[in-house]
């Protein structure tokens, strides 16, 4: 066994686990806040209602196009400007300024831009043939978006979404580049780079943490894909379209 | 020359200005202006060698040796596995440190290397020092390397969705596999790859934000020292903490360089489909 331990490879994996679970407790908090939002975003875009289309538009139109890397600092900066006349006095100083806590928020508003613009598109093709079935069936809106729209849109973005999911898992990268790094709240790229620094074994350290984010990127893969296998467990076979675990990666 | 610039800003809209215009066009500022050039120059150049690496990858992938194919897989998976950062700033490390292993090979003494016990580099003459140019420099050709695996699966995508029946014709009209490659597969899958591109050249433009990780000069580094908290000891604190501005600039700044690329790729879209068929 010590055979294994003393193996500089192994060191590192050891090593890395620990900051691994702040990229994972990132992308998990992210995830499941973004989705809801996003799918909100996506209806909104979607909206007959001019102000909320236009406002909706706009957002994902902001958060697409500029970097994530540019909003970390943005809103970093604005929550430390906002230090002083609101988050001291109302003692909420040390959590809202928190890297664990203002890092998932801005991931959340930035991926909730993307799965939007995902979703949105999802929602455009939900088949015309079944809203006109509901419709003559007598379902009132909120039946037929239920039934019909929301399973279909689901099902349509599933796979982009699934990519979208492993974009963030990446993106959590970003977060101690620009937010303090407190105590030994590291995550994956902090300690690599911190253990490279102590022997400049770049090679090493960096293919390790290559491997966790190629590892857990592969877990979602494969999560995601158990997801929509039952998601499409009722269609046939040849209508689904394959679920691949050759990632598009197109943002 | 700036100054005078100033004064007709303050001739037109008024004497309460000139403080504020003057501010932001002291030297500082310029010199923000200035590293502009650094984001566009890594932007157009990254691109340069992203198109370069994905025609590399894209012909690796469909050759008809396999171990060539494996290749060009591999490195479109394992650049895309990782995150963009990771690989932003592990190639220019990893360039300088095999550089500095072959400088030690000829330049170090074997005691030297057997005494140097881990640290890099083994003797101070194997030492390579790199300047912000350089840096610059790899820094596009690493931009170049990751977006090259994007681009090797669009460029890849498109020369599918060339017709069969154009390669056929060449072919039939005696071009050997190289040429009916580079000037017919090539030249034709241009059109088909261009949505895509312009996909991949958003993602590279939002990634020349990252250049400060490389202690380039650049916009995000000047815009976090120019915002800082000002104290001058003579004159008491000049503004507070103004970073929020500055990156608010940069948002709106990159949303606009979005919004102009969505233009220009329109227009090319529309001048590389000339005389095609479009349904829709």
């Amino acid at each position: 066994m010590d055979w294994l331990l003393d193996n500089a490879f192994v060191q590192d994996i050891i090593t890395l686990a620990r900051p691994a679970t702040y990229n994972l407790y990132f992308a998990l908090i992210s995830i499941p806040l973004g989705f809801p939002f996003a799918m909100l975003l996506a209806l909104g875009k979607n909206s007959s209602n001019r102000v909320i289309s236009w406002f909706s538009r706009a957002y994902i139109y902001a958060f697409r196009g500029s970097p994530l890397f540019i909003q970390f600092f943005m809103f970093y900066s604005f929550a430390l400007s906002l230090n002083r006349p609101l988050w001291k006095p109302m003692g909420i100083d040390d959590i809202v300024l928190h890297p664990l806590f203002l890092g998932p928020l801005v991931l959340v508003l930035n991926t909730s831009a993307y799965a939007a613009e995902i979703f949105y598109g999802a929602i455009r093709t939900v088949p015309k043939g079944e809203i006109e079935a509901a419709r003559a069936m007598g379902m009132s809106r909120w039946q037929e978006f239920w039934s019909v729209t929301w399973p279909n849109t689901i099902r349509l973005a599933w796979p982009a979404y699934t990519n979208e999911v492993v974009f963030l898992f990446h993106a959590t990268v970003l977060v101690y580049f620009t937010l303090p790094v407190i105590n030994e709240q590291k995550d994956i790229m902090n300690k690599a780079g911190e253990l490279f620094e102590k022997d400049y074994n770049l090679f090493l350290h960096f293919s390790v943490a290559a491997l966790y984010f190629v590892v857990i990127s592969m877990l979602i893969f494969f999560v995601f894909g158990l997801i929509h296998k039952y998601l499409t467990r009722h269609m046939k076979k040849d209508v689904v379209p394959k679920f691949s675990f050759k990632p598009k990666y197109m943002r | 020359m700036i100054e005078s610039v100033v004064d007709v800003l303050v001739g037109l809209l008024g004497e309460d200005w000139r403080s504020g215009l003057e501010y932001i066009t002291n030297g500082k500022h310029m010199a923000w202006y200035a590293s502009f050039k650094f984001t566009l120059i890594a932007a157009v150049a990254g691109a340069f060698f992203a198109v370069i690496f994905g025609l590399l990858g894209a012909a690796l992938k469909q050759s008809t040796f396999a171990p060539f194919r494996w290749i060009g897989s591999l490195y479109v998976n394992i650049v895309r596995g990782v995150p963009d950062v990771l690989f932003f700033i592990f190639f220019p490390l990893a360039f300088e440190q095999t550089v500095e292993y072959f400088f030690s090979r000829t330049r170090c003494t074997a005691e030297e290397i057997a005494n140097s016990a881990g640290s890099w580099p083994p003797c101070d003459a194997a030492q390579w020092y790199l300047s912000g140019n350089d840096y610059l420099i790899l820094a596009c050709v690493s931009l170049g390397l990751v977006y090259g695996a994007f681009a090797a699966n669009v460029i890849h995508g498109a020369m599918v969705s060339v017709p069969k029946g154009q390669l056929e014709a060449a072919q039939a009209y005696g071009f050997t596999e190289k040429q009916v490659f580079w000037r017919f597969k090539v030249r034709q899958m241009w059109v088909y790859a261009l949505p895509g591109l312009s996909n991949v050249w958003m993602l590279l433009l939002k990634a020349t934000s990252l250049l400060s990780l490389l202690q380039i000069a650049d916009i995000v580094l000047w815009a976090d020292r120019l915002g800082a908290p000002n104290y001058l000891a003579r004159a008491g604190l000049v503004h507070p903490d103004w970073r929020w501005k500055y990156y608010l600039a940069l948002f709106i700044f990159y949303i606009l360089m979005a919004m102009i690329s969505e233009r220009v790729f329109r227009a090319l879209q529309n001048r590389a489909s000339r005389g095609m068929v479009t349904v829709n």
